[in-house]
């Protein structure tokens, strides 16, 4: 499949593949016939249907819901699924590498292990101090602290802020901005423990490991904002120590 | 020749599938039972598969004082052409109010609010009340991350990029013994042995041409099913949505849903030629059911009345674009991604496969007619009868994902010795599986493309009995195609081989929908039969049951009981007493 380029750019993507393993590897050409809908997942499709049938990538829910898919696509971290391929090739070249900041498994698949340990650290969860009350709660929805939870959930778990992230990359203990924003969720939910999030936000690795670059932000296919619930964890962890509360 | 390597692990309970049922069956069981030892299966990675994840409705539940589970249970019945086993839909309507009260409040849910603070309810097709709770248009995402994040938390084992391929009866005949997993990373067989074992993989008619259901769906539970004896029941009630991207054969976003809602919001679907044509068929125009919206576009499209890539045409121009963008932001900005404009332009729809309403036999409690195998979710049948509402499928997965787990915690000892797997039986589905792997490559995707337009062709929206007769045979040879194709490529995480093994389960479970479809000779809710169009006497309502025969899916019909509400007598228009 490899070669030198000379196919002209409206008949055929020149598709440069990561494939190798935790051991190494490297990249692969392919030639995939344009298609003016196409999508990344679907270039990966391509190949593995019609050239390489072991190619491993990752991929489930097709419309961006479940943030299984997301890859590097000429250097930047994208979701497959939704990232058409004419828009972001560079004269009719892509060049797809696993997703940065995870241990590969196989190809184009990462292990989100790590990510998930991340969540998991910085109580991403619902863990009320009281028991559960037996009534829904009455909460306006322009309450001002139920805007942040709205703006702070729906994340979809997809990992490219973690990619995006240089903080991770220079400290792995870092929990990161996927992990930070599920705490900042947690911390504006007044049926949680919020003080109790608030605290697992500020131990080692957490929000003070962050060096305010934005590339989360930035590159975040669901517009959140997790640099954003960063800085609203430090002036809350702030407003918290001034008052003796941590 | 791959030697296969087989590794055992032993759980008290093993649980198969990770959406809305299997989550809240992994919760409810070692909350309640804290000492058992509980395994989780899921094809990819935990909370990114399956399909509660994509619901954007919401979840039907009365919990306005101005509504009742009475009214909610009337809806779901009439909605279910009379087909429900009524003890299912009245255990989802009573079960529902707990379980969002629950996801609220236990898992931290955090569903929208109405102006005065109350929990937001829409409303949804085919109710006679606004009770759908919901989370902007994503609500899935909210529970399933809600429910994923708190089984991380818990001494749960994550069995991840493992799918299931047979369950494993007791040696002796008595109960269950496990399943037999593949772990899709290392291309290692992994023998699970459980006395209990949860059946929640989620069905999806993804060997349709057009289809929603998220792309690890292969309806690998029912085949297991199947393959297990069990009976399945309405396997013929395929729903189709009417409105999913027209994008030809190139993309895998072919087939995936657009928002319901736009229709509702005045959206017209338009021909070829630029008419409408709803207006036609129905006096409510494009807001008629999904049923009636679907056959039409059908029919439609079987006069050829179609766009360039085989569909018709969704049309918002007409409308406040600012008001479209506001109310579908999540649908306007998929859109564009993909490359065209849903304000302002034509997007190609056409009719897609939804859900299957039909799927194991099953009890309120998660119980079925084997011993220790347990049923939740789109693998069962019998809780939407012929037609699922809008909003009851994620009520109810959770509600009898959640009845499961109680009930095996009652059931399960913790620590006690699983029986015996049948060693020929777990011998054989390691050879079946491996089986691709040693022959020499062949084009599945042929097999596939055949499947899904045959599928879509004869077991479609409109059927008929020559059609469906004809089709048994050509799915035999079909999945005789499949059988006989190798796959290159290698054991470790090959999705071709997965594809292979997907395609297996899918023409048996497409064998069995057509079985079931030609049984039923009426029309009812998704299943229309153009040779016999009229409904029945619903009084005398039977719904199918499908069980395997040797390796040929074989169809009876049972009378359906009406204990709680009765069909109006012939005649009577609306509904009973």
């Amino acid at each position: 499949m490899s070669g030198p380029d000379t196919a002209l750019p409206d008949t055929a993507l020149v598709v440069d593949l990561w494939r190798g393993d935790a051991g190494g590897g490297g990249l692969v050409r392919y030639r995939v016939p344009v298609d003016p809908g196409q999508t990344i997942l679907d270039v990966l499709t391509w190949v593995q249907r019609h050239a390489e049938p072991g190619l491993a990538y990752r991929f489930a829910c097709r419309v961006g819901m479940c943030g299984s898919c997301a890859v590097m696509v000429n250097g930047v971290p994208r979701w497959a699924c939704r990232t058409r391929a004419i828009p972001v090739a560079r004269q009719g070249r892509l060049e797809i590498r696993p997703l940065r900041h995870f241990p590969v498994i196989r190809d184009l698949v990462v292990d989100f292990e790590a990510f998930f340990a991340r969540w998991r650290r910085a109580l991403g969860r619902f863990a009320p101090a009281s028991p559960p009350p037996d009534a829904l709660a009455v909460i306006a929805p322009d309450a001002s602290d139920r805007q942040l939870v709205d703006a702070a959930i729906e994340c979809i778990g997809c990992g490219i802020c973690l990619a995006a992230c240089d903080s991770v990359g220079a400290n792995p203990d870092y929990l990161g901005p996927a992990a930070l924003n599920r705490a900042w969720a947690a911390v504006n939910d007044r049926r949680d423990d919020t003080m109790g999030h608030l605290r697992a936000a500020a131990r080692d690795g957490g929000v003070h490991a962050c060096h305010a670059q934005g590339s989360c932000r930035r590159f975040c296919p669901v517009g959140r904002d997790p640099a954003g619930a960063i800085v609203g964890l430090k002036r809350r962890l702030l407003v918290a120590a001034l008052k003796g509360r941590l | 020749m791959v030697t296969p390597s087989i590794e055992t692990t032993t759980v008290d309970v093993l649980i198969l599938g990770a959406g809305g049922a299997g989550l809240l069956a992994a919760l409810h069981c070692h909350d309640a039972a804290p000492d058992l030892s509980i395994a989780i299966a899921v094809k990819g990675l935990l909370g990114k598969c399956g399909c509660t994840r994509m619901v954007q409705g919401g979840y039907n539940v009365a919990v306005d004082p101005a509504d009742s589970v009475e009214r909610h249970f009337r809806d779901t019945i009439e909605g279910g052409q009379w087909l429900n086993d009524q003890e299912l839909a009245w255990t989802l309507v009573t079960g529902a109010v707990e379980r969002v009260m629950e996801l609220e409040n236990r898992w931290g849910c955090f569903f929208d609010r109405a102006a005065d603070g109350r929990v937001h309810q829409k409303a949804f097709a085919g109710q006679s009340f606004d009770r759908t709770v919901h989370k902007g248009s994503l609500t899935g995402i909210e529970i399933i991350n809600r429910l994923a994040e708190q089984v991380l938390a818990r001494s749960i084992l994550r069995l991840e990029d493992h799918r299931a391929l047979d369950l494993l009866p007791a040696r002796d005949g008595n109960g269950m013994a496990g399943a037999l997993l593949l772990d899709i990373r290392r291309g290692v067989f992994r023998l699970v042995r459980a006395g209990a074992v949860l059946l929640a993989t989620g069905g999806g008619p993804s060997m349709y041409r057009y289809h929603t259901p998220s792309g690890d769906k292969s309806t690998d539970g029912l085949a297991m099913a199947l393959r297990a004896g069990l009976f399945l029941r309405d396997m013929e009630m395929v729903q189709f949505h009417p409105t999913g991207l027209a994008l030809g054969p190139a993309t895998r976003a072919t087939g995936t849903i657009i928002e319901e809602g736009l229709r509702g919001a005045g959206g017209h679907l338009l021909r070829a030629d630029g008419a409408r044509f709803m207006t036609d068929y129905d006096p409510r125009g494009e807001r008629a059911t999904r049923d009636i919206v679907s056959r039409a576009m059908a029919g439609e499209m079987r006069r050829g009345n179609t766009g360039p890539r085989g569909g018709l045409f969704l049309s918002m121009a007409h409308l406040d674009p600012a008001m479209v963008r506001r109310d579908f932001r999540g649908m306007v900005d998929r859109c564009a991604d993909l490359g065209f404009d849903l304000v302002g332009g034509l997007v190609e729809v056409t009719p897609t496969a939804h859900y299957l309403m039909g799927g194991v036999m099953f009890r309120p409690d998660g119980t079925t007619s084997m011993p220790g195998l347990y049923a939740a979710g789109e693998d069962t049948g019998g809780v939407h009868g012929a037609n699922r509402l809008g909003g009851n499928g994620v009520a109810n997965s959770t509600v009898f994902g959640g009845r499961a787990g109680d009930t095996i915690a009652r059931h399960a000892v913790a620590g006690a010795a699983p029986p015996e797997p049948d060693p020929a039986v777990v011998e054989a589905a390691v050879t079946a599986a491996i089986r691709p792997l040693s022959r020499p490559a062949g084009d599945l995707y042929h097999h596939r493309e055949r499947l899904l337009d045959l599928m879509w062709e004869q077991v479609g929206i409109i059927r008929d009995g020559a059609g469906l007769a004809g089709a048994l045979a050509e799915l035999e040879e079909i999945g005789a195609g499949i059988e006989a194709t190798g796959v290159a490529g290698g054991p470790l995480y090959n999705p071709t081989w997965q594809d292979r093994l997907n395609l297996g389960n899918q023409v048996l479970v497409a064998r069995a929908i057509a079985t079931a479809a030609l049984a039923r000779t009426d029309s009812r809710g998704a299943h229309y039969r153009a040779d016999h169009p009229a409904a029945g006497p619903l009084d005398e309502t039977t719904h199918t049951v499908v069980r395997l025969e040797g390796d040929r899916p074989v169809a009876g019909l049972c009378p359906v009981a009406f204990p709680r509400l009765r069909p109006p007598p012939p005649g009577c228009i609306g509904g009973a007493a």
